[in-house]
């Protein structure tokens, strides 16, 4: 319950820091940091517009978006306290019920028949499956470093053990924050500043969302940001007592968003065509930690 | 009764049906079949739920002339099991058939036929799941392969059909013919028809290649690669009804035989887990790749029933391993995932190909290009294929996760009990095939369902398509309410499969219920989840009702990006959605463009055509040259077959001469 409450605090503040630091970093002076949450309260007193071509789909797709993201954010421990959810093999369920989610966020772009949709749909497709063996091969070498596998008992004994699993939660971290990138559709893969037509994957999928749904798909975009950043802060955060994880576990996030702002400063959009194999080198270095943990355990005979 | 009276009993009645069916005027042959179907399987349902509660029921017929002199009929947890499958799938096949050939009325005899070999196909399939004796299995092995053949050839003006109906026929036969070959052996060694003798020669020297011989012939119906190239052509000919039916069992009993199979090997567990943990993989890889591309929506869901094969097969696999390795919960996660995705992949590929048939009956083409727009004019059907998707996908809160989540668990403690390095990175490239195949299947089901569905319709069709009868939605309505019982109770499902493993493999299980009890919870702790899940989308979706009441909602065009005049043609087609997917996997997916070229003489181009499909590269590259080596030897034999009829007699002639000599100088006995 803690962890859940504390991913929904952050998820308010997540993106407002990111744009603080991309606008720090090109010399304006920017929004505050509530400026984008308070777009999406907007957002959310406003009445909305649907495609005639749509069907009930379309209106369903962001609200089962979110439900989707909620439930995977329980799972999600904090410290010495399980998630509200929480059992072996529980990080399977997580990547299974987020991929519901976006079924929904595909087929809904899809029911309004315009071809922008449709490629933003088939590249969001595309793209989440690539990312998908990476997280796997991560949460399966932490598996098999700890010998469990809920998300709970994992990170809980993760800290408990050598100084060597926080090199590798280094290298995890390195693979989780690019993969918070792809999934949120961000800097190196796609551009979320240009012009709506322009950006090629998420953003051009929700193009005839309006309203209300479109309010909750983009706090669907932050809840999701800091559902990434507390499983990154759970690879660092031991069963340390309450009073000293809190205030580190939002360090992480900010640490995290910081990083996100300056990742969008700093990079380039990479071609489309080069994006899976930008997506695949994830997979390699997420296969650099299993075999990591093999060497740590000495399995290597 | 005995388990024997309630085959007899099966006997009369497919008997009765088919005489009944003789004579019964031509409109109420479906309600007769129909019924003959369900008390067919009423009959043959009693002994598996006794069978299934802990009474393996267990007969024999004396036959004093048959070879072997008795047939053994037996009934164990494992065949309940399947024939419980077979059942619920064939009375919902026949319940969809009903409405779907209303269509098909001015084909009279047609239909007859098609009902009189439906009903033996429904009970031809439960036979091979009862008999042990090697020659009643293959009489019923053979009645099922031929009864289906001729369900796929129902249309068989039709040049395409009859062209895919030979080559399952003789796919079917190949299978046959292995099986045949293991029973002779098997008999040579033991003296005994009967296929649990495996057991006897299981550990003699030579055992392992009857194992491979009956393994071939198995994995020919499953549709293991590279013996899956029947199934992508029988299933687009079949009438769909046929294609749910054969999909969501016929491929299953192939998985039955293995596992039997598998049940009498007593050594050299490991490796045949290993290869069949890596040939699964790869099935379920290819099956799924080549289902992302295919534009004929049955044809994609044939190869989506190749990938399904896989991952039963990667359970399979992994219990084996744990058998060799002595770990009990591997092999209880493994086989009941296997099991359970066994019956969950008939539930929803049923589903999905009696919806693609709704579509199909109503706008008479597969080719997805054509199609769009239905959600309005078939919403019910639209939504049937939808849960069809997520299920297929293995998507929480549906009942495909609970299968993959046990196969994935087996994965995982494979990985924490078995040794050796080669081992833990087999067991971690099955993860990522099994997490990628997951991927691409939510890829080719958005693409499907996407194109079919939703946008606007890309062609004019002749007639407005429209919703389907009572009748054909009815086991659609069924299959789902089965659907959802497994997603929200899966422990119940779960337990029942364990007391199979643990009576098939009762040798390598000495206690399952403490080890077991943890993932039990786990189990009702999903399907709680589940229900939970449902509620808050119910929830969120309630509020956002109440709060979005009071706004305005207005409906406008679909924004065009400032272009004010989009057509239909212009929306992205199937193709293009899995265009990249196709490119990145080029190397699999092979893609050809017919076209004629522009010679350089020709001035003035006129209408030409282009068009570009994707082929099945084992198929074109490994099983089409295979054939034809092999058939140019056989050519030199075409004189035998020369269509006339005097020379058909002489080798009869010849044939019973043989035998009479053979008998009279006693060579044979």
């Amino acid at each position: 319950m803690v962890s859940f409450l504390l991913i929904i605090l952050a998820s308010f503040v997540f993106i407002g820091v990111v744009v603080r630091t991309k606008s720090i970093a090109s010399g304006r002076k920017g929004p505050g940091v509530m400026q984008p949450m308070k777009d999406i309260i907007r957002l959310w007193r406003k009445g909305a517009v649907y495609s005639k071509t749509s069907s009930f789909i379309f209106q369903m797709a962001p609200t089962i978006y979110l439900a989707s993201i909620l439930l995977a954010i329980a799972m999600i421990p904090h410290g010495k306290l399980p998630g509200i959810i929480s059992f072996d093999g529980d990080f399977v369920m997580f990547a299974y019920i987020l991929a519901f989610g976006k079924f929904w966020m595909i087929i809904s772009a899809l029911d309004t028949g315009s071809s922008f949709e449709g490629m933003g749909a088939s590249r969001e497709a595309l793209y989440s499956m690539l990312v998908e063996p990476a997280f796997f091969i991560i949460m399966g070498s932490f598996a098999l470093f700890t010998g469990y596998t809920s998300f709970y008992d994992i990170f809980s004994t993760l800290n408990y053990g050598p100084y060597i699993s926080y090199l590798i939660g280094l290298l995890a971290t390195f693979v989780l924050v690019l993969i918070a990138m792809i999934e949120n559709s961000r800097m190196p893969v796609d551009d979320p500043k240009t012009h709506l037509e322009l950006t090629m994957i998420h953003e051009v999928m929700i193009l005839d969302n309006s309203g209300f749904d479109l309010g909750n798909i983009f706090y669907a975009t932050s809840l999701k940001f800091s559902m990434y950043g507390a499983l990154i802060a759970n690879l660092f955060l031991g069963a340390v007592p309450l009073p000293i994880s809190i205030p580190s576990f939002f360090i992480i996030q900010f640490v995290f968003a910081v990083a996100v702002g300056i990742l969008e400063s700093f990079m380039a959009r990479f071609r489309m065509s080069h994006n899976p194999q930008f997506i695949f080198i994830l997979t390699s270095v997420s296969l650099l930690i299993f075999f990591g943990v093999l060497l740590v355990l000495g399995k290597f005979i | 009764m005995d388990v024997s009276q309630y085959i007899l009993l099966s006997v009369l009645v497919l008997f009765a049906g088919i005489v009944g069916l003789a004579f019964i005027s031509s409109d109420k042959r479906a309600i007769l079949s129909i019924s003959i179907v369900i008390i067919n399987a009423v009959i043959t349902s009693i002994p598996s739920i006794m069978a299934l509660t802990g009474n393996p029921q267990s007969d024999n017929l004396l036959l004093p002339h048959f070879p072997g002199g008795t047939i053994d009929i037996h009934i164990d947890g494992l065949s309940a099991w399947f024939i419980l499958i077979i059942n619920f799938t064939s009375v919902n096949g026949a319940l969809f058939g009903s409405g779907y050939l209303k269509s098909y009325q001015n084909l009279r005899t047609n239909l007859g036929f098609h009902w009189v070999f439906y009903i033996l196909f429904h009970i031809s399939m439960v036979w091979v799941c009862v008999f042990d004796h090697g020659i009643m299995f293959l009489i019923s092995w053979e009645l099922m392969s031929l009864s289906s053949l001729m369900l796929v050839i129902f249309e068989y003006q039709n040049k395409n059909v009859i062209k895919a109906g030979i080559n399952y026929m003789l796919q079917m036969h190949l299978s046959v013919v292995f099986l045949t070959i293991g029973f002779i052996w098997l008999f040579t060694e033991t003296g005994s028809f009967n296929l649990s003798s495996l057991a006897q020669v299981a550990s003699s020297k030579h055992s392992l290649w009857i194992f491979i011989l009956f393994f071939i012939g198995f994995a020919i119906k499953a549709g293991f690669i590279p013996f899956h190239t029947w199934l992508p052509h029988a299933h687009p000919a079949a009438p769909s009804h046929v294609s749910g039916v054969m999909s969501g069992v016929i491929v299953k009993l192939g998985i039955f035989g293995i596992i039997r199979i598998i049940s009498y090997l007593n050594h050299s567990w490991f490796i045949i887990g290993e290869i069949l943990l890596s040939l699964s993989v790869l099935t379920a890889l290819y099956g799924i790749i080549n289902a992302a591309v295919k534009n004929d929506f049955k044809q994609s869901l044939a190869f989506c029933t190749i990938e399904n094969i896989g991952i039963i097969g990667i359970g399979l696999g992994l219990g084996l391993i744990g058998i060799g390795a002595q770990k009990e919960t591997l092999i209880i996660l493994g086989f009941s995932g296997a099991l359970i995705h066994i019956l969950n992949h008939s539930l929803y590929k049923s589903l999905l190909f009696f919806s693609a048939g709704s579509v199909y009956q109503q706008t008479h083409t597969r080719n997805i290009e054509k199609l769009g727009g239905l959600m309005k004019s078939m919403p019910v059907t639209s939504i049937f294929f939808l849960i069809g998707a997520f299920a297929i996908g293995g998507l929480p809160p549906f009942n495909g996760f609970i299968s993959e989540y046990l196969i994935y668990s087996g994965i995982f403690n494979g990985l924490f009990t078995i040794k050796g390095i080669s081992n833990v990175i087999l067991l971690v490239l099955s993860l990522v095939g099994l997490v990628m195949v997951g991927g691409i299947s939510i890829l080719a089901f958005t693409k499907l369902f996407g194109v079919i569905f939703l946008g606007h319709p890309r062609s004019e069709l002749h007639e407005q398509p429209k919703e389907v009868t009572f009748i054909m939605q009815l086991p659609q309505y069924l299959i789902i309410v089965a659907m959802l019982s497994i997603a929200i109770f899966p422990q119940f499902f779960f337990s029942n499969s364990i007391t199979i493993v643990e009576s098939v493999f009762s040798t390598h299980i000495s206690n399952s219920a403490l080890q077991m009890a943890s993932t039990t919870n786990n189990m009702t702790t999903i399907g709680q989840i589940s229900l939970y899940f449902m509620a808050l989308v119910v929830l969120i979706f309630t509020m956002r009702y109440y709060v979005l009441k009071k706004r305005t909602q207005s409906f406008s065009e679909t924004w065009g990006c400032g272009y004010v005049a989009p057509i239909p043609h212009a929306q992205y087609t199937g193709r293009s959605y899995a265009r990249s997917f196709a490119d990145l996997f080029g190397i699999i997916i092979r893609e050809r463009k017919v076209f004629d070229k522009i010679s350089k003489t020709q001035l003035y181009p006129g209408h030409r055509k282009f068009s570009t499909y994707y082929f099945d590269l084992l198929e074109k590259y490994l099983v089409t040259p295979l054939v034809k080596q092999l058939s140019f030897p056989l050519n030199y034999f075409q004189f035998i077959q020369n269509g006339r009829i005097q020379s058909y007699v002489i080798y009869g002639l010849f044939f019973i001469l043989i035998v009479f000599l053979g008998t009279a100088l006693s060579l044979i006995k």
